[in-house]
């Protein structure tokens, strides 16, 4: 009997032991943990099956510089009307299956433009009266709703990738600008008349019509690097209308008109390409080289429309992504332009957190 | 046989007791801590340095009525800090930091000026920079009551600054043409009673502090150039933090401040040009341990406030501990 006590024991350990042994074994493939670990140079251009992904972001950029039409660096800071750019952007994407996702995003911006002030003197014999012209633009508020969808080459990504994207902005957001909120303010001495005006116009956030999105990427990784194209165009569906609000100053106060005007707006083209290096499994760093440019549209001024100027645009991006826990992930990069027409050229640090999860999954 | 399963079974009990001791922290780990699990103060012998960038630009700010509201008139201005900290732990109550920053700060307006009388336009560009050493501080940081396992503690600190940064413009050529002041110019002293609680993975803080300014004297008027006796207003502060792991090595901050500013003096009486202030802002920081590098970002968000800045303040952190 001892005997037989003393080998059930040692079978039972043995046992024990053989379990542990085979839970130090490669788990099965493709658990939602190993999913949401999966490294970018291992990872598809779509999301997974049952993948729910939220994103937020945050964009700082400071206009100081801007490229002229001849293609030349403007300094704006030396004429004091360099600003700030503050975009906030969300999105929620699906894994529909592991080659097609579906998604939403919208964005909020905040920005105020000025331009040079201007000072009109008037001197007489026995007086001097000035009047300052302060100019600025304000665009705020939330933008066009943008669903899509998108499609990957039904196979196990291994090293190489195609995906294509189509999607439509709802043009859900106000576009028309709100009335402008003018001030007067005047200052009289003895022999000087001080006034000034501040002109402030404001925008909001919206392209007022719908805009369709098309995008091709190709994705490509050898060990620890990967190397990721895309192409991306977006096109008006048809001509919008909008309004331009006109100001008369009558009496130290401003009264104000609206005036409907038509635009169509530019078709916009888009080339990305990145470089990226997994450092190790939760951290990679990529530098990303991108190309803007808009083409045709046109805009109504008293009757007449005129051609939106062609803009371009290229920037570098250093960055990295960082992944904090599975279902935390922290992306930044930060822009310098290098070359451009008719754009602005503001440097940027563009932060954004994504949230991952496999909801339907145990 | 009895006896060796008797032996076999105290081995299996005594390896799970093995496997449930702590690991026992050694100067290396000490000096690997996050800003969670390390002490308010640097352990005894501890040497800690590290380097801060700060950078705000002049967008928009509280007017008197704490109305958020944009600069109209075309004016360009940015301010930049690089500090430089050195913290040493005397005791591993008692710390004491030396802190001194860099600065860089830039201010550029444009004037153009028309009369239509005689059809002449003048442009008028001013550019104002102020370039070098800013003010420092020593500061002395105490443990009153020292951190105990879910017990908070309380700490005092003690801050000197001193005017090592040029109080007054430099290289006036005329009234708009002329570098920027760097520093104050007035010493200060300033006393932050703070509280602090770690339940892992968060830790929960709290501060008050109060900063006395002293009279000071410097130019205000480029045209003039008299140095006229001021004091700045002294300053109130407050705030709470709460962080959390993310991970073993990422810590996310989140603090609410509120501070409090009186009006300043000029020759005894209150002054235009240094009014009463006050901010109540959230900072949300992101902070790396890598070894003993430790790295972090935070951007400091006004809310509400009345005569301050409304632009985000960045701040980059980078510390190492020797």
């Amino acid at each position: 009997m001892k005997y037989l006590s003393a080998l059930i024991i040692l079978i039972l350990s043995f046992i024990c032991t053989l379990s542990n042994a085979e839970g130090q074994n490669v788990p099965p493939a493709r658990d939602k943990y190993q999913l949401l670990t999966m490294p970018y140079n291992q990872r598809p251009l779509t999301l997974y099956r049952g993948q729910l992904q939220a994103r937020a972001g945050y964009k700082f950029a400071v206009r100081s510089q801007s490229f002229n039409a001849d293609g030349d660096l403007v300094y704006l800071k030396n004429n004091g009307t360099g600003s700030v750019y503050h975009y906030y952007f969300i999105s929620l994407r699906y894994g529909l299956t592991n080659f097609m996702e579906a998604g939403a995003e919208t964005n909020l911006l905040r920005r105020g433009i000025r331009e040079a002030s201007i000072t009109f003197v008037s001197t007489t014999l026995t007086s001097v009266d000035k009047v300052t012209v302060n100019k600025l633009t304000e665009s705020k508020g939330l933008g066009d709703i943008f669903l899509y969808t998108s499609f990957r080459l039904p196979v196990v990504y291994k090293w190489f990738d195609l995906g294509a994207t189509g999607g439509l902005f709802l043009p859900s957001a106000k576009y028309e600008p709100r009335k402008p909120a003018n001030t007067i303010t005047t200052v009289s001495l003895a022999s000087e008349n001080t006034s000034v005006i501040n002109l402030h116009y404001n925008n909001t956030n919206g392209y007022g019509v719908p805009v369709c999105l098309v995008s091709a990427a190709s994705k490509s990784s050898f060990r620890k690097f990967s190397a990721e194209v895309k192409w991306e165009m977006r096109t008006p569906v048809k001509e919008g209308k909008n309004i331009r609000w006109e100001e008369t100053l009558s009496e130290k106060a401003f009264s104000y008109s609206d005036e409907s005007y038509s635009y169509l707006l530019s078709n916009t083209f888009t080339f990305d390409a990145s470089l990226h290096y997994q450092a190790t499994g939760w951290f990679d760093i990529n530098l990303d080289g991108s190309f803007f440019r808009t083409k045709g549209g046109w805009t109504e001024y008293w009757g007449n429309k005129y051609e939106n100027p062609e803009k371009r645009l290229i920037n570098i991006e250093p960055g990295f992504e960082l992944q904090i826990s599975p279902g935390l992930t922290i992306y930044q990069v930060a822009g310098f332009p290098l070359n451009g027409k008719n754009c602005d050229a503001p440097f940027y640090v563009f932060t954004t957190l994504s949230f991952n999860m496999f909801p339907f999954m145990r | 046989m009895k006896k060796i399963i008797i032996i076999y079974l105290l081995l299996l009990i005594t390896s799970s007791a093995f496997s449930q001791t702590e690991k026992l922290l050694v100067p290396s780990d000490l000096k690997q801590q996050t800003i969670i699990t390390e002490p308010v103060t640097l352990h005894k012998g501890f040497f800690r340095t590290g380097l801060l960038l700060d950078y705000r630009v002049a967008d928009r700010y509280f007017n008197n009525s704490g109305d958020k509201q944009y600069y109209y008139n075309s004016i360009w201005a940015s301010k930049s800090a690089y500090g430089i900290t050195l913290q040493y732990g005397i005791t591993d109550r008692l710390q004491v930091d030396l802190i001194s920053e860099f600065m860089n700060t830039l201010q550029e307006t444009q004037n153009v000026e028309e009369d239509p009388a005689t059809n002449t336009t003048s442009i008028t560009v001013d550019k104002h920079r102020g370039i070098g050493l800013g003010d420092s501080h020593i500061a002395l940081k105490y443990q009153i009551i020292a951190e105990k396992e879910r017990k908070f503690s309380l700490s005092a600190r003690l801050k000197g600054t001193f005017p090592t940064g040029a109080k007054n413009p430099r290289n006036i050529k005329s009234e708009n043409q002329y570098d920027l002041p760097v520093g104050d110019g007035t010493y200060a002293l300033g006393l932050n009673i703070s509280a602090r609680m770690i339940a892992y993975p968060y830790s929960f803080s709290g501060y008050l502090a109060y900063t006395y300014n002293f009279t000071g004297e410097k130019i205000f008027n480029t045209v003039d150039q008299i140095e006229k006796q001021f004091k700045l207003g002294n300053l109130f502060e407050t705030g709470i933090s709460w962080n959390i792991h993310l991970n073993d090595w990422i810590v996310l901050g989140n603090e609410l401040n509120f501070y409090d500013e009186g009006e300043g003096q000029i020759e005894n009486a209150p002054s235009a040009q240094m009014p009463a202030s006050w901010a109540f802002s959230y900072e949300p920081s992101l902070i790396f341990q890598v070894y003993r590098f430790r790295l972090g970002e935070s951007v400091k968000i006004p809310v509400l406030g009345k005569n301050v800045p409304a632009d985000p303040l960045f701040v980059l952190m980078a510390q190492f501990i020797f």
